[in-house]
Formats: structure tokens, C-alpha cells, sequence
């Protein structure tokens, strides 16, 4: 087995040491990094969310894995900024204004590093506008947003509205989610996507931007 | 009132419920411990708070049917220790950390709100008050009664709480509960209740039971379950197993069922499978519909393939089981299914149900495959296979019950039995096809399974009568009262054998036919089981065919009442003579059933219908033969199984399969296997008199048997009688 798959392998276990320690070797064998963190702590992130979805695993095994992932990728960002890595993408994520719920959120972004996402987490209780500005500021190519409540969702269409207002709709992926949310809301409110859970929301979101 | 003392102690086991650990994760360990570190910590972040008034309810009376104008407002808090410390463990990349803060937070306010539940109840009663019930916002009232409660409690100075213009209290780990007084002083309607909420996947959701009454086209059965389980699963547990690619997640839209009464809320999933008139209509997605309320259901025809495991069609009702109570555990070990109840012996009384697929099917469908597979290594892993299904059936029906067992009574056929013990299969399927024994056979649950953490209870297995017809024929003669009847009865399953059985309480007699697996779709070229897709119903007219599918979709091929129409249809249309020859150009081509999907049959599927058919005719007559009677001599004819169930009786008639005579004495009756399994348990003297049915029966050999020889010749046509 390679060194690389080996990371893969233990990142699925849920063994940061292990990762961190491998990382720490691959790199000191001059590996490429950018082989590092798509073939090896991706890629297992990858197989952790499919296993989730599929319920073979369950939500602790993807909390040990994802941080198994983070413990490997603390080594390998120096590294990663050394070579000019690209991520995947772009997302600037929060929950939405009126909202103090993070959970739900926190997770998404978990998965969202774990599919190779640079990520701007804006925290709860974010204005509509505050998520547009960070947008433009970093050159996002997605916003997220999280509602728990059914008395805060409609700050969702305010986003959309302010990015519609400054002529800058089509440039960002609009994603929702959250208890409340659901695909024909996000329709209504005229945002790209709607995803039921975490792994999905990283699944949409590398696909959304792959064709974007 | 203010109160700041609570004496919670955080539950550990909820905490990793909260989360999805179970016991059985490899991480459980690990998760425990990480918690364990965690909680001397959390107790010093958490700062419990609550406060309580009266207030008015005027502002809200429109929302609720009781005329009550008073409430009691509460909200209670943990303060911000807690959400802050989960949010900066996330950001660190402590995932699991930050997930177990927050569950901790959750347990704690959960807890809280039992204990000031007392006090709600003692305030109420100084106050000469009851509580109608506890109102949910957004549910039962809007919202903004939060800011209601905020400002009759005064929590902003009380407690330092804030809150948002959307009405959500800061900090989040905060609770608003409204208590909706009542003039009745005497009940107290504090809990929050479950059966009520549309939280269907809330992690600490409290079960209620329910009945759902289940209709298909044939019957109608009654089920018991929780408002826990999803319909779909609640099916699945009594053996009515729906389609579902998916297997559950509500995304392939194929569990569909229809409520008829009940409530039953829709799901996310079903708005987006069905239109708005149809979910009015009451279609639902199973494996995303919880039962509200006691309902009726309705399967479409598309779920009619795969039913009938169980004995439980006569509406046996599942009763809870009470302490003191002696059980036993009736099991039919069925080639393709296992089928178990918890049964109270005194009354027979149904406790509850367990069934599944047979897992040896990974070494072949049949038994001759399966002993195969015995004499070439695997006797150990086919052994392992279907012991550990039984203990985890015992396990589930024993789960939280404790009541201890009595005995278990298993009931299957004679590969079955051999394949459980661990026996030698090397005999058993050669001439002159010797079993190890056919003896009722007795061990202990220790013996079978090791220490599963119950009593160690005696196990019986039915005693047997022959290599091919096994202690599931000799429970289904005793579940039908064979050692009791005067009149003269015949017991029929068929499937790739078929096994039969004639007489009464002075003589029995059986045989065993091959009929191979035409009547299942099996050796047809275009055969399928009935599953969604397939032909399951033919008409001709002229040059016209109309068939029907199952769940009405594309054709796929043809399953077994398929054929039995196909097979009729032609004789009635005459485009096929009584020897089973097909006219011109069908006999070359075959009759077109699907153009589309290319679905034909052909000449050599009416001839492997023609040596099924003839198995089961020939082997029918020669047994009457024999036992010296005629068609006018027998009482009833009991066709068990899922067969006799899906079979047009007058059309099998039409093809031969049973004699015309014989047409209005078929019945079908399920499975008596698991039936002469539960008789066992509950009565005395079953040993003595399953031993007796088993001395007592005759077997008719029919290899080289003349009557048998000839019969199966003749009925090899479709000659008129």
C-alpha cells in the first residue's frame, strides 16, 4: 500500500495521529502535496461521506475522520500555500440573521473542507448583506446559508434579493439549508440549491462549481 | 419565581444517543472517554437559570379550541458557556468535541425542564389551577408568544436573556415553554407530547403504540407497532417486504403507499414525489411516514409480490407482554425466509414478530445447492449463517421485554434442520436419500447460541418424515388439526418441490414432487419473480394481447400467475392444442407479450409449465390413489405458502393443475409452518402428538411408481375433463 492510500486509510479510521505522522513522512519523501491532500485526505474524506449517506457509517465515525483530516491538513497547508494549491472552490457560509443555531452549519463546513473547499465561516446571526460583501471581498464562488427557524428563513430571500440588487445573482451558487428548508422554498426564493444534509451540501457544492 | 438550583446529572448514554454513537461502534469507547473528560468542564460552563409567571392568553386565544385566557410562561437557560465552547471546538477542527458540547447542552435543558416541570405542577395547584396541555410554537401557537413569555417572566433582567427580532432567545441553549391553563384543577397535561409533534426524527421521541390496519388486494391484516417506526419499517417487521431501492432513505420514490384513515403527516420527501391532489389523496412514501395515530393503509399492487412469511394473517393480535407470563418462540426456518413470534403460552397470544431473509441464500437459492455447498466445505458458515440470524431474532423479540422464555419450537424443512444442527448433508440428497434423523430433535439455547444474555431455554425442532418432506409439513399437518379430523384433508406447499399430504386423525400419507421453478418464473426465458415490472397478468383477443404489469411499469418479463394466464389464454384462444402445441407462427417465434421490451413466449416455456403442472397433478392423484379415496371423499384442500395466495384458482383449474372436482375445496392458508410451531408451545401433549402424526404418515415414494408414471403422462395435456 502507498503512503498515500495508507493516509486515506487512517483518515477513514478516524486516526489523526496516524495521518498527521504520515503526512509529516510523505512530505519529507518529497511527495507532491497536492497528491497528498487530493488522493490521500480527500479522498478518504470523499469515501467517509458516501459511506454516511449510504448509513453504513454514522455521524461519529464522520466526526473522528473529518478530524483526522483537519490533523493532516495543519501539516500539509504550509506546504499547499508553498506550491500555489487552488482549492476546489470558494464558499462563504453563516446562519442566517435573527439565528443563533450553529450545528448544522459547523457540520456543513466540516464537510466542505473535506471536499477541498476554502472556506469563510461569517459564524450565526449574519446580515444578508454582510454575506455578499464577504462574497465579493474573497471571490466566492458560493454562498451557504443556514436557518433553523422558520421565523428566519425568509432572511434567506434577502441574501438573494441583495445579490440581485447589485447585479451580482448569477455570479455566486446560492445554496439553503437547514429543519425548516426545502427544495421547493429554495426555489421560491430563487436559490440554486437545497441539500438535506452535510455530505450532501459538499457533494452539490463540488459538482456546482466543477460545471460552473 | 426564579430558580438557579438544579441537581442534573448529565446522561451519558443520551448525550451519545444525541449524536448517533451506539454501543456497538468501535468509537463508542473512544466517545465515552472524550466525554468523560469533557463534563467536569461543562458542569462549570453550564449556568442553569429558570423563570415562571402567570401571565394573560388573551392575545392568543384564536389559536387554541380551549376558552382558557391564563397561562403559565417559562423559559430557562444554560446561558452562553456552552454553545461558545462547542462553536470554538469546531473551529479548532474538534469535530466531535464540539458536537458532544452541544448534545451535553441539550441533555442538560432536557433534564431541566423535567424537574421544573414539578414546580409548574405545584404552582398550578396552590393557585387551584390545571394545565390543559403544553403549547409548541410553532404548532399550536405563533412564534411571537416567546416574546410574550420574555416579557411576562421579565427574563431580560431575571436572567440577562435577549432576544431576536425573529423571537429566538440569545443564548441559543435557552427553552420558552407555555403551560395553557384549565378550571379542571385535577390534571396536570405538562408533557410535552410526542404523538403530537411533527418532529418525527427527534433523537429523544417518546414511542406510543399504534395499530395499522394494512390492506392489499387479497386481505386485510392488522399490524402493532410505535409511532416511532416508519410504516416501512413497521411492514418490514411483520414480514411484508416493500420495494425499496433505496433501501429507506426516501429516494427512489418505490415504497409508495396510500393512507385511507389516520393521520399521518406528509414528509419533505413526499412533496417532492407526489402532486399536491395526490398527497391529499393520502399517498405517502412508507419508509418517510410515521403513524400519527391508529390508521389504514393501503399497498398498491406493486407490493404484492414478496408477502405472506407470516402466520399472522388472521389478524392475531400483538398484545404487550405482562410480567410473570410464560413465552415461548415459534420459528419456521424456510429455505428463502425465516420467520419468528414471541408467543405467551397460556393464551398464544402474538407479543411480537421477527423476520428475515434466510442468509445462507448466499450459497444458493434451493436446497439442493445449499447441501451441495454443505458437502463441499461450508457446512460450518452455513451453520454460523442461520444460527446468527435466530440469535439476533431472539434478541430483538426478547429486546426490553423482560420475560423470560420457556422453549422454542422451530419448525423446517429437512435440508433445514440438517444444515442447523451442523449435520452431514453427504447422504441426504443421493438415493436412497438418508437423513442423519428425522427425530424431534432437543437442545438448549446454551448449546445453540452460547451465553446471548438470556435463560437458557429448551429448543425443539419439529420431527421430520422423510428426506423431502420435513418437520414443516409435520407442523403444518398439526397446525391443521390433522391428528384430530375425521373427514379427509390434503396439505399442498409448492414451490420447487412439491410436498403433499392426505388423511385424517387414523391415516396419513405424503410424497414429495420435482416440480422445478416454472411456477416462479424459474426456468422460463423470459421468467422473473413477481417484483415490479413483471407480467403478471394476460389477456388474448384474437390478434390482441393485453397484459398487466405489477405496479403498473414498464413489462420486464413474466412471473409465475403470469404464466399460469398465458398458458390459459392460449388454450382458451385456441391458438394452442390440448398436446401444448403452439400454432404456426408461435411455435417458431413464440406469442409476443412486449414488443418493446422484447417479452415472448415460447414453445419450451409452455413445456417446462407442462412437467411442472404434470409433477404436481400426477403426484396429487397418485397420493388420493393410494390412500383409496376418491375427489368427492376429500374435505378441503389447504394450498399453503405465498403461492396459494397469488394463484388464480380457477385458471390453475383451466391448465390442469388441480382437478375441476376439486376447484371449490381450495383454500389457501398461509404459513402453517410457523402456525404448528406456535400450537406447539401452547399445548401439553404437542410432543406426543406430533411424534404420533410422524409415525403414523406414510411416504409414497414415486420414482418408479406406475399410477404415478402414468398419471404424470396424462396430465402432461390440457385435455378438457
Amino acid at each position: 500500500m502507498s503512503i498515500i492510500q495508507e493516509i486515506s486509510e487512517y483518515l477513514q479510521k478516524g486516526r489523526a495521529k496516524n495521518v498527521k505522522q504520515l503526512v509529516q513522512q510523505a512530505l519529507d519523501e518529497q511527495l507532491d502535496p497536492k497528491e497528498i491532500l487530493n488522493d490521500g485526505l480527500l479522498q478518504g474524506m470523499m469515501i467517509v461521506g458516501t459511506k454516511f449517506k449510504n448509513n453504513e457509517v454514522f455521524v461519529p465515525e464522520v466526526l473522528v475522520a473529518a478530524r483526522a483530516m483537519n490533523a493532516g491538513l495543519a501539516v500539509l497547508e504550509p506546504k499547499l500555500v508553498e506550491v500555489g494549491n487552488e482549492p476546489v472552490g470558494k464558499a462563504v457560509i453563516g446562519t442566517v440573521q435573527g439565528d443563533l443555531h450553529d450545528i448544522g452549519k459547523n457540520l456543513v463546513v466540516m464537510m466542505l473542507k473535506g471536499a477541498g473547499f476554502e472556506i469563510y465561516d461569517l459564524g450565526v446571526d449574519v446580515a444578508p448583506s454582510a454575506f455578499v460583501d464577504k462574497a465579493e471581498e474573497v471571490g466566492a464562488d458560493i454562498i451557504c446559508m443556514s436557518a433553523l427557524l422558520t421565523t428566519t428563513m425568509p432572511k434567506m430571500q434577502d441574501c438573494v434579493e441583495t445579490l440581485k440588487e447589485r447585479n451580482l445573482r448569477d455570479k455566486y451558487i446560492v445554496m439553503v439549508g437547514g429543519a425548516p428548508v426545502n427544495d421547493s422554498f429554495a426555489k421560491q426564493i430563487g436559490a440554486d440549491y437545497y441539500t438535506p444534509d452535510a455530505a450532501t451540501a459538499a457533494e452539490v457544492a463540488k459538482k456546482a462549481v466543477t460545471e460552473k | 419565581m426564579k430558580i438557579q438550583e438544579f441537581a442534573v446529572t448529565v446522561s451519558k448514554e443520551r448525550v451519545c444517543h444525541l449524536i448517533d454513537a451506539d454501543p456497538s461502534s468501535e468509537l463508542y469507547e473512544e466517545i465515552l472517554e472524550e466525554l468523560e473528560q469533557m463534563l467536569p468542564i461543562a458542569y462549570e460552563k453550564i449556568q442553569p437559570c429558570a423563570v415562571l409567571e402567570f401571565g394573560d392568553f388573551k392575545d392568543y386565544t384564536s389559536f387554541v379550541k380551549e376558552s382558557s385566557t391564563e397561562a403559565l410562561y417559562e423559559i430557562h437557560s444554560i446561558g452562553s458557556g456552552m454553545s461558545e465552547w462547542s462553536t470554538s471546538l469546531f473551529q479548532e477542527g474538534n469535530y466531535l468535541g464540539g458536537m458532544l458540547a452541544d448534545a451535553i447542552a441539550d441533555d442538560y435543558l432536557f433534564q431541566m425542564d423535567s424537574e421544573i416541570q414539578k414546580i409548574v405542577v405545584q404552582m398550578c395547584r396552590e393557585k387551584k389551577r390545571g394545565i390543559a396541555r403544553r403549547l409548541e410554537a410553532p404548532q399550536d401557537v405563533p412564534m411571537d408568544i416567546q416574546k410574550k413569555a420574555f416579557e411576562v417572566t421579565n427574563a431580560e433582567k431575571e436572567m440577562g436573556l435577549k432576544i431576536k427580532e425573529s423571537y429566538m432567545l440569545d443564548p441559543v441553549k435557552s427553552v420558552c415553554q407555555v403551560y395553557l391553563l384549565d378550571s379542571d384543577h385535577t390534571r396536570f397535561c405538562v408533557e410535552h407530547d410526542c404523538t403530537r409533534c411533527q418532529n418525527y426524527k427527534c433523537k429523544l421521541r417518546k414511542e406510543s403504540s399504534v395499530c395499522v390496519k394494512v390492506k392489499t388486494e387479497e386481505k386485510e391484516y392488522k399490524i402493532y407497532g410505535s409511532t416511532k417506526q416508519t410504516l416501512y419499517e413497521l411492514l418490514l417487521k411483520h414480514g411484508i417486504a416493500i420495494p425499496a431501492v433505496c433501501s429507506g432513505k426516501g429516494l427512489c420514490g418505490k415504497c409508495r403507499i396510500q393512507v385511507l384513515e389516520g393521520e399521518v403527516c406528509p414528509s419533505e420527501e413526499d412533496k417532492r414525489y407526489f402532486t399536491k391532489e395526490e398527497i391529499e389523496k393520502g399517498f405517502r412514501l412508507s419508509c418517510q411516514a410515521y403513524p400519527g395515530t391508529d390508521c389504514t393503509i393501503e399497498l398498491s399492487q406493486n407490493h404484492s409480490g414478496k408477502f405472506f412469511v407470516l402466520a399472522n394473517e388472521d389478524e392475531e393480535k400483538i398484545v404487550a407482554a405482562t410480567p410473570g407470563g410464560e413465552y415461548g418462540i415459534a420459528v419456521d426456518i424456510g429455505t428463502t425466509t425465516v420467520a419468528m413470534m414471541l408467543v405467551e403460552i397460556k393464551t398464544g397470544a402474538v407479543i411480537d414478530v421477527f423476520t428475515a431473509i434466510n442468509p445462507q441464500n448466499v450459497y444458493g437459492a434451493d436446497v439442493i445447492s445449499r447441501m451441495e455447498a454443505s458437502n463441499t466445505g461450508k457446512k460450518e458458515a452455513l451453520k454460523e449463517k442461520i444460527r446468527g440470524i435466530l440469535r439476533e431474532g431472539v434478541t430483538a423479540l426478547l429486546d426490553n421485554k423482560k420475560v423470560s422464555v420457556a422453549r422454542m419450537v422451530i419448525g423446517a424443512n429437512t435440508t433445514m434442520v440438517h444444515l442447523l444442527m451442523g449435520y452431514s448433508c453427504e447422504t441426504l440428497g443421493v438415493a436412497p436419500f438418508k437423513p442423519v434423523t428425522l427425530d424431534t430433535i432437543y437442545t438448549t439455547c446454551g448449546k445453540m447460541f452460547g451465553d446471548i444474555g438470556t435463560n437458557d431455554f429448551e429448543i425443539i425442532l419439529y420431527p421430520g418424515i422423510s428426506a423431502y418432506v420435513g418437520g414443516d409439513i409435520t407442523a403444518g399437518l398439526y397446525a391443521l388439526d390433522f391428528d384430530k379430523r375425521d373427514g379427509i384433508a390434503v396439505l399442498m406447499d409448492l414451490g420447487t418441490n412439491g410436498e403433499m399430504a392426505i388423511g385424517n386423525k387414523d391415516r396419513i400419507m405424503v410424497t414429495s414432487t420435482a416440480m422445478g421453478p416454472a411456477f416462479e418464473g424459474g426456468n422460463i426465458v423470459c421468467g422473473m419473480g413477481s417484483v415490479e415490472g413483471a407480467i403478471s397478468s394476460v389477456k388474448l383477443n384474437k390478434d390482441q394481447v393485453l397484459v398487466e404489469t405489477i405496479g403498473k411499469k414498464p413489462p420486464k418479463g413474466i412471473c409465475g400467475t403470469g404464466v399460469i394466464d398465458v398458458v390459459y389464454e392460449m388454450l382458451r384462444e385456441e391458438i394452442m392444442d390440448e398436446t401444448g402445441h403452439m400454432d404456426s407462427p408461435y411455435f417458431e417465434d413464440g406469442i409476443v407479450l412486449s414488443e418493446e421490451a422484447g417479452i415472448r413466449f415460447y414453445q419450451k416455456d409452455v413445456r417446462a409449465i407442462q412437467l411442472a403442472k404434470a409433477a404436481v397433478r400426477a403426484g396429487f392423484e397418485t397420493l388420493v390413489s393410494k390412500f383409496g379415496v376418491s375427489y368427492e371423499d376429500i374435505e378441503e384442500i389447504y394450498v399453503a405458502g405465498g403461492f396459494g395466495y397469488k394463484m388464480d384458482i380457477q385458471k390453475a383449474v383451466g391448465i390442469g393443475l388441480f382437478p375441476e372436482a376439486c376447484a371449490q375445496k381450495i383454500k389457501a392458508v398461509g404459513n402453517t409452518c410457523l402456525k404448528g410451531a406456535v400450537k406447539y408451545l401452547c399445548r401439553e401433549n404437542a410432543d406426543e402428538v406430533t411424534r404420533q402424526l410422524v409415525k403414523q404418515a406414510e411416504e409414497v415414494p414415486l420414482a418408479n411408481d406406475k399410477t404415478f408414471f402414468e398419471s404424470y403422462m396424462d396430465s402432461m395435456y390440457f385435455t378438457q375433463e
